[in-house]
């Protein structure tokens, strides 16, 4: 028995350790460490409800616009307030393109490296790789001078962002061809760009990109003229094309030699969705992407409307333990200690605390979300997951994407989804405006109220909730999808989602676990 | 001549960069490093000599960061991240990006700083987490401060990227409950003194890492101590920070016509009118947003029809919010770098006109006698009653 550790975490966003215990090859306890603590909460207090979407959203560089609309979306509701249309078309576009950036730069910039190793792609015959690339369906790159680049480094001795690497780890599939490894090296390079692009989208409407400016509570200070529309329109279809082209049938290139990774990983079972991108009704059920909780140890495949009345936070093994345990965020607090109380798996263990839903530890994010979409039967989703097993060797079986490798294909497959959707978005813009008469902001009129804004981060399910009075924020609080993933043990010692996941996952190298990095990025934490 | 690289125009080409492109960024490297444009061919050959030869050591380091400004660089585009990172420097320890992971990982950060000491780059992100002795953020079972102090000491030079790095950004606004704080400001508490260079916004803008990259290393300004000379007392590239987002604003003549955006999605609004009366903090915000823009020049804060929130500001969230609709006096023509404005910039400006269009709209606006006819702004601020602050 050993205790394998990586600490830190690469490739994620923010701080993250992980231990686990191995036992003849598999991991058979795991422990999540969420190792930063900055005080966002705190600092809202006695602030502007709109202050606060300014300031919330640099709780994450990587997912700004979700935490910036949810926050309006909570400042929204304890005023009372709802936007005009012209507003919810805005949004709906802004965050579709975070969701297209973060879901590239996730699968090409931060996971691909669990799987592709570019001292392999050393190897690769260039004729083959242009042949192969053909054969995949996906888009050629200049090999040749790719190839040439990591020989460079390779043989230069200025490893870069390669230093210390698993380069000779037995992990990654023999049998995927050197040519492959190429081709992906190659749409590494060209995924910076096309993450690029979609966040220059976010720039248009928002100002810039981490962070942006202009989903204000009441609706949007950006409005649109016709050749920003354009510029839109021109931007969101590159990025869909590139999706298409070259995301998904690489997805679909690599996903066999790791067809073991549909067999662990899977997690808790259970999973939780807000759900995003709203209709004209505004409603949580309606959204394109709908809210839903599904029980699958517990209730199999079905799913049900999901309720922010049902959580609940824990903190006996978190070091914000202070604090009452068991609070519904909507009266949630955050006390932080006076003492830090140390490391220790047995006791507490982390900056995070633990929340539960309805008593379950729950995972959010693509996978939770595919899966509620799936099951409320919502087009195109349905048909993409049906044809994706299909391909995988498991049609009908939709069970197998609880799993790291079905984590993995629900975030791309919602990559396509969304680049779908968010032109049909562009094009009902610019039909609103050319029609005339749409509005983009209500004034604020009250001063008091409590409100929440529920809604979805690329990495999972979010949720804001705001109390003002007298034009003040009087409490604030948040639970980030990171929280649900990563959480800690709860007040029963019930693991984590991410916990969960790495039990029973298969390791080859106690010291060099990367099938346990695999499984805490496939959560995009 | 080394600017007619064959090999180095090819792998800008295998990303989408053509000649032009490069030559384009050099060009904006050079305008905003304040070189003539005969600098350019300059830059340019710097830039393909570095990718050929041994690469400059670096690592980038995250505090309490959000990884906005990992993001920010991810959008650079002439050059691009894979540019920075492979062929000018040899980026060894990089957690949002780097291929390794766990104590392989810490090795690389240790080993490139140890194995070229004096000769490295820190470019550090985020907050320097001093709570519970450094517990509020931890980094491979320890608090991460230990990072700074063993490495600080031996690098060559710090970028401080972000406001977060510069002086604790958000994360150091009331109550501060994680004891945040800025890179220099630590090394001046543990009488550190390496060179410490201020990129402040929130994130930074790549461009200004790019530029800096290319003025301290590749044109060797940190080796004969030239930077130093052109940061100003904060430590910010007096270049980049020396003149106010309200100075270059392309809304300025609407400023001056006194036109003014009164409420969003207004007609006003509509027709980009000066959002000064919105809470702007261009005037008093020193960054050249306005000219290098963001997202590869795609637009930026005021463009969007948002008034600027002074993120470049020193504490700029505490000195800032509310961010709307007001204005405050002590930011007004204290002069300084403390989130004031140059006198004289905006004051002397406001003439009757803008007096004019200012009070017609009776939104609680009123001269108030110490700059021209600017707006009022509020005697107490929520937040610093609440504190028992008097500011």
């Amino acid at each position: 028995m050993a205790r394998s550790v990586i600490d830190p975490v690469t490739r994620i966003e923010g701080h993250l350790r992980v231990e686990c215990e191995v036992e003849n090859g598999v991991i058979t306890d795991a422990w999540v460490s969420g190792g930063l603590f900055r005080g966002m909460e705190a600092v809202m207090q006695g602030r502007q409800p709109s202050d606060a979407f300014y300031i919330a959203q640099r709780i994450c560089g990587v997912c700004p616009i979700s935490h910036g609309h949810a926050s309006t979306m909570a400042a929204e509701d304890a005023l009372g307030i709802t936007i005009p249309n012209g507003a919810r078309i805005v949004r709906n576009i802004i965050e579709a393109a975070q969701f297209l950036h973060s879901h590239i730069l996730w699968f090409y910039t931060l996971a691909a490296l669990d799987y592709v190793n570019p001292a392999k792609a050393l190897e690769a015959n260039i004729a083959d790789t242009y042949a192969l690339a053909e054969a995949a369906g996906t888009s050629t790159a200049n090999f040749a001078v790719v190839q040439n680049k990591v020989k460079t480094l390779v043989e230069g001795g200025d490893l870069s962002i390669f230093t210390g690497a698993w380069l000779d780890h037995p992990g990654f599939a023999a049998d995927m061809p050197a040519e492959l490894h190429l081709i992906a090296v190659a749409h590494y390079l060209e995924a910076l760009e096309i993450q690029a692009e979609a966040s220059r989208v976010i720039a248009i409407m928002g100002g810039k990109f981490p962070h942006f400016m202009t989903s204000i509570p009441g609706g949007t200070s950006w409005m649109p003229t016709e050749e920003k529309l354009d510029d839109v329109l021109f931007r969101l279809m590159r990025v869909r094309d590139w999706v298409m082209n070259t995301m998904i049938p690489d997805t679909l290139a690599i996903a066999p030699f790791y067809s073991d990774a549909l067999s662990y990983g899977g997690g808790t079972g259970n999973f939780l969705a807000w759900g995003v991108f709203n209709r004209e009704s505004l409603e949580m059920k309606d959204r394109y992407l709908p809210n839903g909780a599904v029980f699958v140890p517990t209730s199999g495949l079905t799913v049900q409307d999901a309720d922010p009345g049902k959580i609940a936070e824990y903190v006996e093994h978190s070091w914000l333990s202070e604090g009452e345990s068991g609070l519904n965020p909507a009266d949630g607090v955050t006390v932080p200690p006076k003492e830090f109380p140390g490391y220790d798996t047995g006791d507490k263990y982390s900056w995070a605390k633990a929340p539960r839903y309805d008593g379950k530890s729950t995972e959010v994010g693509p996978l939770a979300r595919m899966i509620v979409a799936y099951l409320r039967g919502v087009e195109p989703v349905k048909a993409l997951i049906d044809s994706t097993l299909e391909k995988l060797g498991a049609a009908g079986k939709p069970e197998v994407l609880v799993s790291l490798l079905g984590r993995v294909a629900a975030r791309n497959l919602e990559t396509a989804v969304v680049a779908d959707w968010s032109l049909e978005w562009a094009n009902e813009l610019i039909a609103a405006v050319k029609g005339g008469g749409v509005e983009f902001f209500k004034p604020l009129e009250n001063d008091n109220g409590k409100g929440r804004g529920m809604w979805e981060a690329p990495r999972g399910a979010l949720g804001h909730w705001m109390n003002v009075q007298g034009g003040l924020i009087a409490n604030y609080q948040v639970v980030t999808p990171s929280t649900w993933d990563i959480s800690p043990r709860d007040k029963d010692g019930v693991r984590g989602p991410m916990e969960e996941a790495l039990v029973g996952a298969p390791v080859l190298d106690p010291e060099r676990p990367i099938e346990a990095g695999r499984i805490a990025r496939s959560f995009d934490p | 001549m080394a600017y007619e690289d064959r090999a180095f125009a090819e792998q800008l080409a295998a990303r989408g960069v053509t000649r032009r492109d490069f030559v384009k960024f050099c060009g904006s490297v050079a305008a905003m490093l304040g070189l003539s444009e005969s600098m350019v061919p300059t830059i340019a050959s710097a830039v393909e000599s570095a990718a050929g030869s041994k690469l400059y050591p670096a690592v980038w380091v995250n505090g309490g960061a959000c990884t906005g400004c990992t993001e920010s660089m991810a959008q650079a585009t002439y050059p691009d991240v894979a540019t920075v990172v492979l062929d000018i420097l040899s980026m060894n320890y990089m957690e949002t990006v780097m291929m390794a992971m766990g104590a392989d990982a810490e090795k690389a950060l240790y080993d490139t700083v140890n194995n070229n000491e004096g000769k490295a780059i820190m470019i550090y992100e985020g907050s320097v987490m001093k709570g519970w002795d450094g517990n509020a953020l931890r980094v491979a079972g320890e608090p991460s401060l230990k990072i700074l102090d063993d490495l600080a000491p031996k690098v060559a030079a710090i970028i401080a990227v972000g406001s977060c790095a510069v002086d604790g950004g958000w994360v150091k606004a009331g109550p501060n409950t994680a004891d945040a704080t800025g890179v220099s400001m630590y090394l001046a508490e543990k009488g550190i003194k390496t060179p410490v260079i201020n990129l402040p916004t929130c994130p930074v803008n790549p461009e200004w890492i790019v530029a800096m990259v290319v003025d301290v290393l590749l044109l060797g300004e940190l080796e004969s101590g030239a930077i130093l000379g052109k940061l100003d007392a904060q430590g910010r590239p007096k270049l980049i920070f020396g003149q106010t987002i309200h100075d270059n604003c392309p809304r300025r003549g609407h400023f001056e016509n006194g036109e003014f955006v009164y409420q969003f999605g207004s007609p006003e609004e509509a027709k980009g009118y000066c959002l000064y009366a919105m809470g702007c903090k261009g005037p008093q915000t020193q960054t050249n947003c306005p000219i290098v823009r963001w997202n590869n020049q795609t637009s930026w804060c005021v463009e969007s029809g948002s008034p600027c929130i002074g993120c470049g500001n020193f504490n700029w969230v505490d000195n800032g919010a509310p961010f709307l609709g007001r204005m405050r006096k002590v930011a007004i023509g204290s002069g300084s770098h403390n989130g004031g404005f140059a006198p004289g910039v905006a004051g002397a400006a406001v003439g009757g006109v803008v007096a004019a269009a200012l009070g017609v709209h009776a939104i609680g606006m009123a001269a108030t006698g110490r700059l021209g006819n600017m707006p009022d702004t509020e005697d107490v601020k929520e937040h610093d009653r609440k504190k028992g602050g008097d500011k």
